[in-house]
């Protein structure tokens, strides 16, 4: 977020600054949305689709079809859980990507309490939770402390933690946790009933996990706006050189985001094996690319983690918009591939819209978010996550 | 400005709405059949061949077909719902994955039928079908066996589960009883699909000195990959013969259409019921015609190889001596038959620790070929979970 | 067979795998020499590949083929520094955009062109692989031995300096991403003219990835990229090779481990010559420093 002397010289926008950001940006996204479905309509057309007969079946097939609504929210559960985590590494600039392996590994610690503990009973699924945060925020470990002890690139590092996360998966369930059960086949055993999330009556949704993400998004939320550790996150991810001045212990507050984070997304992990599959499978059946999902997630909701809320439905619709495209007008897999991708492109094109505007602007209306009344400016433009 | 804004969006959400309740479709009189691939249509593999049976069977059967490609495991369910409410009374789910999601969704619609591919459950309105290879693996390794100049085949497998192990079992029961001293060599993928892996792994074996390749990937990698070294190969799944017209010496062909057609007439006859699924397992062989021995269709050897085959002879017990390519042919005929004549899985066979795994006099069941584990008799390399 | 000999075939099927990953890496260094990280290696690839088959299968001419891919790689990279440098957008979400769209499209325009064989393949080992070291040596000396490779990482390390000397900042920018990408777009084609020369949807598993891995493995350098690209192919093969000893989950990992360990050690004790460029992932907007 660009804020200070360079908004000055942005011309025909000047007018705008000092309005709300929240409605602007929502605004602007909405637009970026609707330029990118007028350009996936050139993929419809080309496969001979009427573009307007084509969205409305998919709104029709992805909202209206009786039982197609509560899908959105099965793919937004980890999104969010891993999404609200994000946004915390994000706003202490630590740019965490490495999602998808604490995810996993909060999957690969919820599977050993299930399995391999004598652990049952209604205490199986919290402790499940819990050992996935602590998978998940291990996973993240390393990482921060390279950050923190050697100053090595954190984008890096954390991608890197990935692939090691699904070779490690992909060992466990070709070798020692293969089940004897699973006639040969690349599974755990199936975890005991009591290991198993429950859901709302008629739909797939394992309701514990999406609570658990609301209240999480909630939390981030108070502990951003209202807690010194907050501050410290926000002083320290905007200002570094200003957090040293006050007093701030860099090492601490980073850690504690990054096990949080990394911990968010274990939770999310421990969602997609409790809730869904209630066994450990080979790693890309487990995460389907949430944790880099979550990352756009993130990103969108830009630092406000009760944003999440708004863009991990918006993507666990989008998910369901390009299984309805599959289906319903019968298109290759990979036409989703294009739709999301074309999304993305407009999404982060139209940042530049967004850069003319002042969100944590010092002189702000009162109906601001609490989070960024207080923060201190950054030095300079050059931050990535915005 | 602010005004402007908010007016679009409230225009843009009142046309979404109104668009999402505009009636899609029309009354349809055809059956809609949904498939559910677990790769994409683009494999040249496993996949690809169950939407080549598709579209035959769209051809030749008064349906309307549905397809999804891609899924993973944990989504199958989503994807029934869809193909459901878009109206498919038929839905075929083709992945030992996609298992306990199958079952789970023919409890929640009693009144659609439901079929799955390899695996074991079955309910009323789910039956199982798969279309099976390990004959025509014996029949490859019986050529494999007599073609091998260093005593040293390969097989680039891609899981150790149990289908997998069947076929390799099969495979190196065919080499011995040819060749005897020839051993089997192994190397798995961990993957279905993965050009790279499959092409290290093939070089990895021309490094042991194998110089015959058997495989189980999606792609015709280990053909080209063995053809650059002059090393023969034998195809698998999709017709592969012109990936290296001089060194496919024959191969595996499935046609699922033989098992789709069948069970659709029989849908549409009103012989098969969303009730009286329950025992209908259709495991088909090369009796069924649901399998056949060769890289390209129709054409069983290449002809490169026939005089090579007919010059190699080997002595059985039950036919005496004879040349390998004659014992091929005769093999072909005796499975040809229902009942079988013969079967590669006839016991006495001992596995490679010398555990006798069938009796003498005794064939396998349907259950014991589907959940086997151990290793025949010659095959040297890594084997997860051997018993 | 004797040690040596078994070393050598182990290195020469190290050089195959390695040669997809050593152009790859070379165009991702050099974009990234420019500060510009392009995570959308794996999208360039693939396109690269199915262009490449396709020109290829069409003309007759591999080389042909080369070329298209060269062309598309190209112009995927071109969206990518138009998103990044011109709209300033965020690096690592634009290259993720583009290897979604990428695999897309691939995938899309590939239907019906799996299952043919390249009637006219390049070979493996005599052209790319040497030309690939060749091309290494020369980013080296451009890089390192002449005015545009001063230029070149300045931009990547100090995009303000750069401006205050004179230079288009955005213009050096776009020309090293659009280079980049169409190395990455040959690194694709080899997959499907030389390496396995036919089309399949999805053939590059993830190659572009562990691109980006190497280009940061090599620490930037396109001379170390030329060992490091050996030494992760060369380690993929073993996974087969030693597959009676080691399970291959633990080989397959190590190049990711390796990159951390490279990474930690770098920071460590390594000279300034090891780490990444300064501005590296940071949009330039003039005036704002």
């Amino acid at each position: 977020m660009r804020v200070g002397p360079s908004v000055r010289q942005l011309g025909p926008f000047r007018i705008e600054v000092g309005q709300p950001s929240g409605a602007w940006t929502l605004a602007v996204s909405a637009v970026a949305i609707f330029a990118a479905f007028i350009a996936a309509g050139g993929i419809f057309w080309a496969y001979g689709v009427n573009p307007i007969h084509a969205y409305a079946v998919i709104a029709h097939d992805v909202l209206v079809v009786p039982g197609a609504f509560p899908e959105i929210f099965r793919s937004t559960i980890p999104l969010l859980l891993t999404g609200v985590g994000l946004v915390l590494a994000f706003r202490a600039q630590f740019y965490n990507i490495g999602a998808e392996g604490q995810l996993l590994a909060g999957a690969v610690a919820a599977t050993g309490v299930a399995l391999f503990t004598p652990i049952r009973g209604p205490m199986t699924l919290p402790v499940m939770f819990a050992a996935g945060f602590v998978g998940g925020a291990l996973w993240g470990l390393l990482p921060s402390l390279l950050k923190l002890r050697l100053n090595v690139n954190e984008v890096i590092t954390t991608l890197m933690m990935n692939y090691i996360a699904l070779y490690f998966v992909s060992w466990l369930v070709t070798g020692p946790w293969r089940g004897p059960s699973v006639r040969g086949f690349a599974y755990t055993d199936q975890f005991p009933l009591s290991a198993w999330l429950p859901l709302i009556p008629g739909t797939r949704i394992h309701w514990p996990t999406l609570v658990l993400g609301v209240v999480l998004a909630a939390g981030c939320a108070v502990l951003l706006a209202r807690t010194r550790l907050g501050f410290a996150i926000r002083v320290q991810g905007e200002n570094p050189e200003a957090a040293r001045y006050v007093g701030i212990n860099a090492l601490r507050t980073t850690l504690l985001v990054m096990l949080l984070s990394g911990g968010a997304a274990g939770l999310a992990g421990v969602g997609e094996v409790a809730g869904v599959h209630h066994k450990l499978l080979d790693p890309n059946q487990v995460s389907l690319g949430y944790g880099y999902t979550a990352i756009i997630v993130a990103w969108l909701a830009r630092g406000q983690a009760l944003a999440t809320l708004i863009t991990a439905t918006l993507f666990g619709l989008i998910y369901s918009s390009g299984d309805v495209m599959q289906v319903s007008l019968q298109m290759p897999f990979r036409v989703t591939s294009v739709f999301n991708g074309l999304i993305l492109f407009f999404l982060i094109g139209s940042e530049r819209l967004l850069a003319y505007r002042v969100r944590w602007a010092p002189r702000r209306a009162p109906a601001d978010p609490p989070a960024s009344a207080a923060a201190p400016h950054r030095p300079s433009g050059e931050e990535q996550w915005e | 400005m602010r005004g402007h804004v908010s007016r679009w969006l409230t225009s843009a959400v009142v046309i979404a709405v109104l668009l999402a309740f505009i009636p899609m479709g029309y009354a349809q009189q055809k059956l809609k059949v949904g498939f559910i691939y677990v790769g994409p249509i683009g494999d040249y593999g496993w996949t690809n061949a169950h939407d080549v049976a598709r579209r035959l069977v769209e051809q030749q059967l008064p349906v309307e077909t549905l397809y999804v490609e891609s899924v993973p495991e944990g989504r199958v369910e989503p994807f029934i719902d869809r193909l459901v409410a878009q109206g498919a009374k038929v839905i075929f789910t083709t992945s030992f994955g996609f298992m306990d999601g199958t079952v789970a969704a023919a409890q929640r619609y009693p009144n659609v039928i439901f079929a799955h591919a390899s695996g074991f459950k079955r309910a009323r309105n789910l039956a199982t079908y798969m279309a099976d290879f390990y004959q025509v693996y014996y029949l490859n390794g019986l050529m494999a066996g007599a073609l091998t100049k260093t005593n040293k085949v390969g097989y680039v497998g891609a899981f150790p589960i149990p289908e997998v192990k069947r076929h390799l079992d099969a495979y190196a029961l065919g080499v011995r009883a040819v060749n005897p001293q020839a051993t089997i060599q192994v190397r798995w993928l961990q993957d279905w699909f993965s050009p790279p892996k499959a092409k290290e792994a093939t070089q990895a074996l021309i490094a042991d000195g194998v110089d015959v390749f058997a495989f189980t990937e999606d792609s015709p990698t280990v053909i080209q990959e063995s053809a650059k070294k002059n090393l023969l190969s034998f195809a698998h799944y999709s017709p592969m013969y012109k990936f290296a017209p001089k060194q496919v010496v024959s191969g595996e062909l499935v046609h699922w259409e033989t098992i789709y057609l069948d069970f659709l007439r029989k849908v549409l006859a009103g012989k098969y019921s969303a009730d009286n699924l329950q025992d209908v397992d259709y495991w088909w062989l090369l009796a069924e015609k649901a399998v056949e021995v060769g890289a390209e269709p129709g054409m069983m050897i290449n002809p490169l190889f026939v005089s090579r085959l007919k010059a190699a002879t080997v002595k059985t017990a039950d036919l005496g001596t004879l040349s390998v390519y004659d014992l091929v042919q005769r093999r072909i005929a005796q499975m040809s038959k229902n009942p079988v004549a013969f079967d590669p899985f006839a016991g006495p066979i001992k596995d490679r620790k010398g555990v006798l795994r069938v009796p003498a006099g005794q064939t396998l069941t349907v259950a014991e070929l589907t959940s086997m584990e151990w290793a025949a008799p010659g095959v040297v390399g890594p084997w997860p979970g051997e018993p | 067979m004797g040690v040596v000999d078994w070393i050598l075939g182990v290195l020469v099927r190290g050089m195959a795998l390695g040669t997809p990953l050593l152009w790859g890496a070379l165009g991702e260094i050099y974009a990234e020499r420019a500060g510009v990280v392009n995570l959308g290696v794996e999208g360039m690839m693939i396109l690269g590949a199915f262009f490449a088959f396709a020109a290829a299968q069409l003309t007759g001419h591999p080389g042909l083929g080369l070329l298209a891919a060269a062309l598309i790689g190209g112009m995927a990279a071109l969206l990518h520094a138009f998103v990044s440098v011109t709209l300033r957008a965020n690096q690592f979400v634009s290259g993720l955009a583009l290897s979604m769209l990428g695999l897309g499209l691939a995938g899309l325009l590939g239907r019906g062109w799996e299952g043919f064989p390249l009637s006219n393949p390049l070979p493996e080992r005599s052209i790319l692989p040497p030309l690939g070291a060749l091309l290494a040596v020369a980013i080296w000396a451009l890089l390192y031995h002449t005015r545009w490779g001063i230029i070149l990482r300045t931009v990547g390390e100090s995009p303000a300096a750069a401006d205050a000397m004179g230079i288009d900042v955005a213009l050096v920018r776009y020309l090293a991403v659009v280079f980049g990408g169409m190395l990455a777009g040959v690194a694709g084609g080899f997959l499907s003219v030389a390496y396995r020369p036919s089309w399949t949807e999805g053939m590059t598993g993830g190659i572009g990835w562990i691109v980006v891995a190497l280009a940061i493995f090599a620490s930037w350098d396109p001379l170390r990229a030329i060992g490091a690209a050996l030494l992760f192919g060369t380690l993929f093969h073993l996974s087969f090779r030693l597959q009676a000893w080691i399970p291959p989950e633990p080989l397959q990992m190590m190049p990711f481990a390796f990159t951390i360990l490279v990474l930690a050690i770098a920071a460590r004790w390594g000279a300034r010559a090891w780490r990444a460029p300064e501005a590296l992932g940071l949009p330039y907007l003039r005036g704002e420093r």
